[in-house]
């Protein structure tokens, strides 16, 4: 088995109710499980689809099983769909050593639509993260999506981000069985096209730091 | 005087039960309605100025402004206003008869104004039962079905607020003084809206001395056992009659006036105004005379109505005695000062009661992080 | 084929908790599953009915019917299984009782989810105590392969015993995933019939009922004192440490990972040992006081209630320790909150102080110094894009405050119990359980000889109607009470994610089944009614202010439309929607932002820099309700084909 990084290794994906990281987890997890590690992923899905934050951990090791929760200032990487859900989950799980993929479309909570609350500056959020982390990577993931066909590819557009990292024993051959054996075989193509803008994006160095 | 905005009247003016139920500051928004005769705020609405707070006449009224803008004379503290004429007024022979409490005139004048064309349609208060009913009128026989005093207090004002809402201008109204200063500070555009139109194609004010409270009233029938439905109509004379008469199917009933004068509205006790100061006409019983109205002429376009009503037949107007104007003036001049007395032991001449408010809101849950 | 059927054995895969479990009843040959939609159970009997046409299925209409359908198939010779969450099993209490007197044929299994922290429930309710009520057997699960196990091993428990058997699980097992290895699938013998000539007192071919209670009773002991017996050499009990620890952790269920991790964080391996119970009731005696002759601390890790540390203590009583050389701690000394679920972070907070360790460094230096966070705003949970709730509770709150003699409304339990949330309008004054806000209300609605005026209403969703609002309703209309019912009928059990409940033309697998017309059921009852649709907000409030300054009596107003995340409407739009740059005055209106502000659906977003309003058309649902709601019709609509 290839070695981890970290054993074990805490990765969070975090997003908004209805963006699709509840699946995002899952691929990469089944992705990791397929190659022999133990896998946990921790998830809070109640309320996901009414507009709350929905925060999945996933946990990789080759030797025991971990408990859903990561602790807190442990988690290795973050990808998140959201730019305020990211400094939400730095707050608390960051780390001077911790790696960011963050979508750079934001979706308002529902107290800045009614304009009780205010969303900070795209500037201010890449600052900070940029400060509170040790390598970031900020695109629009949401507009990639969008152009593929629909802004929920923008999850899997992560997925293949994160694999271009290299942080974790991913590739396409695996992503490409575990979309087949989750997936009616119509939904791979653009599930795979998806991956590749995310890989893309990293590789050809387009995502700002 | 200051411009504030709903928190300040919610809490001032509706909580503090000072409310005469005008309609002034409904239905200009989506959050200030009325509904059953009375002011709703159907959500909450934080905006520190608002038409509303403007229009209503227990939050301060601008008498230097409104007398410019209305009359573009300064204002001088007269009981009785502004006034170029004050007649003694009835229904002309042309005019068909009505049930009216006194002259009918200002069926007469309506009427007139709708036939001559000086306005579109009239906002009046008909009935529902004992109970007003602000309603839209087009014809000479709707406007006689809305004839005869009414005493329970009705947010006519409102209903000409939805209608300007909906685009209509043109409009006459019929309304008690309360009504028609709210209206009126509408009308100078208080908050400088770009948009903003007068809708108003003539204004009538009714002399008035204070208003039930409708669900005050209906409690005391029902302590008496008389069904409002029953109530064919209901007359209150002027002083120093003793008895409220209401005809019923098997007869009539009275009422003493004492326990009525326990359902006035606890806001009319502050209104200065008797005979609704801010209108281009006022009219009101002549007391020494139930025949006839008095009929004050305050504006110019109210003159212009008159003299057409005269002309078309509708209208009979003579001069008033001197002696007729003497007690009219002391008795707008007796209302005033109570209102002010009233005023002050309510704490609404303070400086205070000008100032904003900061209510925080009781329910608020600020989300799940 | 879905890998829960694969028969494999030895294989691994990533199973979230809930599908471990399902994976360990096929194991167990179970032929009949009822349950009720409730987090976290859901996913359960939903993937049961969708994975094996060899077993039947049932979304039930409560959980006491889904234990008694349950029930009547392990009396029938047919492994059984019946699942809810927490709140539930107070519903199926009643017949629970009974049921753990009468006893069981075929073997029969309980999973019960708990939610400790609340995380998608209105109360942190602990199952765990109805065990030592009922007098059952109880084991917890503490992991995904265990999860699997236990629920399989659950049956055989229930066979020997002839007793129904409960597991238990928590939001963090059964949403979470981790690896499970298969086990071996049965070809089960499924013949059904009911043996019930044979002697009162005969298991296997006597009726099934709770009397002759003093001898039923006596036996369930008997049966309870085996169950212990059995429990001693129980594989899921685990001890892993030090033989003599300085600290002995007592854990169960998913706190044993947490205290695990926590452990081996802290470095504290040498110095920790933990006792992992997994047959937590009856408490098996041996494993516990064998650990805790070595040790002279103990520390309990669980949730919610302080359930082992109890029964701990009182075995320590009982038993032939010194009790003065050992200390306990846990929720009752406070070295454990009380209330909320378990965290890496109260393991590590109850280590630190009892073994006064250094505070971490990275939790301390982190966010760095001179780097401040912006304020990052909540995300409050609210209705989602074109959802009816908001149009009907935009209405109800209207209609209410028009009425303007303080009416109320009692809520209830669905998505709409967010109607108690800025989203709702704060339009919901009263919460609680199933079907109690129609009780409530039933009882407000006879306050009128005290002197009460305020208007009365209730909501309810469509499956809670089915689940427990009749009977309350029934209890008005006989009782004379006043009050307006607003059925929330949104097609379907949302909040779970779309269960059929029996006013729906289909069942459980999807077939075809006779749907129970809801106003008629009312109408049967004696009751007013009237369907609107909620996107229509004027005919909607219209009636609304009929029924509530009508005379009286029990009215029902069905706000019918679908969920808008419904399989039916989702990702469908019934209009587009914009806003005329044009009529829209923004801060000038005096609408002060109705749309953003107060109806504040996410599909509409409030552009602070250009003071106007526009359509979030990335969320935007189409339904167009906005449009009526702006006064100055800068929102508009167009119909979509």
């Amino acid at each position: 088995m290839i070695a981890l990084n970290h054993d074990p290794y805490n990765l969070i994906i975090t997003g908004v109710g209805g963006q699709g990281n509840v699946i995002s987890s899952r691929m990469i997890g089944n992705m990791l499980a397929a190659k022999g590690f133990q896998v946990t992923i921790g998830e809070t899905f109640g309320a996901s689809q009414r507009g709350g934050a929905v925060m999945s951990h996933v946990r990789i090791s080759s030797k025991a099983t971990l408990s859903p929760q990561i602790p807190v200032h442990q988690a290795h990487m973050v990808v998140s769909l959201e730019p305020i859900e990211t400094l939400r989950v730095l707050e608390s799980y960051g780390n001077p050593d911790v790696g960011v993929i963050c979508n750079t479309r934001p979706t308002h909570p529902i107290g800045v639509i009614s304009g009780r609350l205010s969303y900070p500056s795209t500037k201010e959020i890449k600052e900070t993260i940029t400060r509170l982390s040790a390598r970031s990577w900020f695109f629009d993931a949401t507009a990639m999506a969008t152009e593929i066909g629909n802004p929920i590819f923008a999850n899997i557009i992560m997925a293949g981000a994160l694999a271009a990292t290299k942080e974790l024993p991913l590739d396409r051959n695996v992503f490409e069985e575990t979309l087949k054996s989750k997936f009616p075989p119509n939904k791979v193509g653009l599930n795979l096209t998806a991956y590749d803008q995310g890989v893309g994006i990293i590789n050809t160095d387009n995502a700002s730091h | 005087m200051q411009l504030l905005g709903p928190t300040e009247l919610s809490h001032r003016i509706l909580k503090g039960d000072l409310c005469t139920s005008c309609g002034a500051c409904a239905d200009l928004c989506p959050y200030l309605k009325s509904h059953g005769g009375k002011i709703a705020s159907v959500f909450s609405c934080d905006r520190e100025t608002g038409r509303c707070y403007a229009a209503c006449p227990k939050t301060g009224v601008n008498e230097t402004v409104l007398s410019e803008a209305l009359f573009s004379t300064p204002w001088r503290a007269d009981p009785l206003g502004h006034y170029r004429k004050i007649y003694m007024a009835k229904q002309g022979i042309k005019a068909s008869k009505g049930r009216f409490q006194n002259g009918g005139t200002v069926s007469a004048l309506v009427i007139a104004a709708l036939e001559q064309g000086v306005i579109d349609k009239a906002v009046l208060t008909g009935s529902d039962g004992i109970m007003p009913r602000p309603r839209i009128v087009t014809t000479p026989e709707q406007v006689l079905e809305c004839a005869a005093s009414k005493y329970i207090a009705a947010p006519t004002a409102a209903r000409l607020n939805r209608a300007a809402t909906e685009g209509d201008t043109n409009l006459g109204m019929v309304g008690t003084p309360c009504q028609m200063t709210g209206l009126a500070t509408l009308r100078t555009n208080p908050l400088a809206r770009s948009d903003f139109k007068d809708p108003m194609g003539i204004a009538i004010g009714l002399f008035c001395t204070w208003a039930l409270s409708g669900e005050g009233f209906l409690s005391y029938l029902d302590q008496q056992k008389i069904d409002p439905s029953a109530i064919r109509s209901m007359d209150i004379p002027p002083p120093p009659a003793e008895n409220a008469r209401l005809t019923l199917a098997e007869g009539v009933k009275k009422l003493p006036l004492d326990e009525i004068r326990k359902r006035v509205l606890p806001g009319c006790s502050v209104c200065p105004d008797m005979t609704a100061l801010w209108t281009d006409l006022s009219v009101g019983a002549l007391e020494e005379n139930p025949e006839w109205n008095t009929l004050i002429v305050r504006s110019e376009r109210g003159e212009a109505l008159v003299n057409r009503a005269v002309e078309a037949g509708l209208l009979e107007i003579r001069p008033i005695s001197q002696t007729s104007v003497d007690n009219l003036t002391l008795a707008a001049t007796n209302k005033r000062k109570r209102a002010l007395a009233a005023q002050e032991r309510l704490g609404m001449l303070d400086p205070a009661f000008q100032n904003p408010l900061e209510i925080q809101p009781k329910q608020t849950i600020m989300g799940f992080r | 084929m879905s890998l829960l059927t694969r028969d494999n054995p030895g294989e691994t895969h990533l199973m979230m908790g809930n599908e471990a479990i399902v994976r360990g009843a096929l194991e167990a040959g179970i032929s009949v599953a009822a349950g009720y939609p409730g987090t976290p159970s859901s996913e359960i009997i939903e993937t049961l009915a969708k994975i094996s046409d060899d077993i039947y299925t049932e979304w039930s209409v409560n959980e006491k019917v889904a234990l008694e359908v349950a029930a009547a198939a392990s009396f029938a010779g047919l492994r059984s299984l019946a699942v809810m969450k927490q709140p539930g099993v107070n519903v199926a209490a009643d017949f629970l009782m009974h049921l753990a007197l009468s006893g069981v044929r075929a073997g029969m299994v309980i999973v019960a989810a708990d939610d400790p922290g609340a995380l998608s429930s209105v109360n942190e309710g602990e199952t765990r105590l109805y065990a030592k009520l009922m007098e059952i057997p109880m084991l917890e699960p503490g992991n995904f392969q265990e999860a699997r196990q236990m629920t399989c091993w659950a049956f055989e428990l229930s066979e020997t015993l002839h007793m129904p058997v409960l597991v238990r699980t928590v939001t963090r097992l059964s949403h979470a995933s981790g690896n499970v290895t298969l086990g071996k699938l049965p070809k089960p013998d499924r013949k059904a019939f009911f043996q019930f000539n044979g002697d009162m007192l005969d298991p296997m071919e006597g009726p099934i009922m709770s009397p002759p209670v003093g001898i039923k009773h006596d036996s369930q002991q008997k049966k309870l004192e085996q169950a212990a017996q059995l429990f001693e050499d129980s594989p899921f009990n685990t001890y892993g440490g030090p033989e003599s620890p300085e600290l002995l952790i007592i854990t169960t269920s998913i706190c044993d990972l947490y205290s695990k991790e926590v452990v081996a964080l802290l470095n504290l391996e040498d110095r920790v040992g933990i006792l992992k119970i997994g047959t937590t009731w009856p408490l098996p005696a041996q494993p516990v006081l064998e650990r805790l002759a070595r040790t002279r601390n103990v520390l309990f890790v669980e949730e919610v209630q302080p359930f082992i540390e109890e029964a701990v203590k009182v075995l320590v009583a009982g038993s032939h320790l010194d009790l003065s050389s050992l200390t306990f701690y846990g929720k009752y000394s406070r070295h454990i909150p009380t209330a909320g679920e378990m965290t890496p972070e109260r393991v590590t907070a109850a280590l630190s102080t009892l073994l006064q360790l250094e505070p971490d460094p990275v939790s301390q230096d982190y966010p760095p110094r001179g780097t401040a966070l912006p304020p990052i705003p909540p995300r409050e949970i609210s209705f989602c894009p074109g959802c009816p709730h908001r149009a009907s509770f935009f209405s109800i709150n209207t209609v209410l405050q028009l009425d303007n003699r303080q009416g109320f409304t009692c809520g209830d339990i669905g998505c709409y119990s967010m109607g108690m949330l800025p989203g709702g309008f704060f339009t919901l004054k009263t919460l609680h359980s199933m079907g109690s806000g129609s009780g409530l209300a039933s009882g407000f609605g006879k306050l009128e000889k005290f002197g009460m005026n305020q208007p009365v209403v209730a909501v309810c969703g469509d499956s809670t109607f089915f689940h427990s609002a009749m009977p309350p309703l029934v209890n008005a209309v006989h009782n004379r009470s006043s009050f307006t019912l607003v059925v929330l009928d949104n097609s379907g059990t949302a909040m779970t994610g779309f269960q059929p409940h029996p006013g729906l033309p289909v069942d459980t697998k999807g077939d075809q089944a006779p749907p129970i017309d809801i106003e008629k059921v009312c109408r049967a009852m004696g009751a007013t009614t009237r369907t609107c649709d909620p996107f229509d907000l004027e005919a909607t409030q219209k009636q609304l202010l009929e029924f509530i300054n009508g005379d009286g009596g029990v009215r029902v107003l069905i706000l019918k439309q679908a969920c808008a995340l419904s399989p039916e409407k989702r990702h469908t739009r019934a209009f587009e929607v914009t806003v005329d740059p044009d009529s829209c005055l923004g801060e000038a209106c005096g609408c002060n932002r109705i749309c953003t502000r107060v109806f504040s659906c996410p599909g509409l977003l409030w552009d602070a820099e250009n003071n106007q309003a526009t359509i979030n058309d990335v969320l935007c649902a189409g339904c167009g309700v906005c449009a009526s709601v702006c006064p100055q019709n800068a929102i508009q609509r167009k119909e979509l084909p």
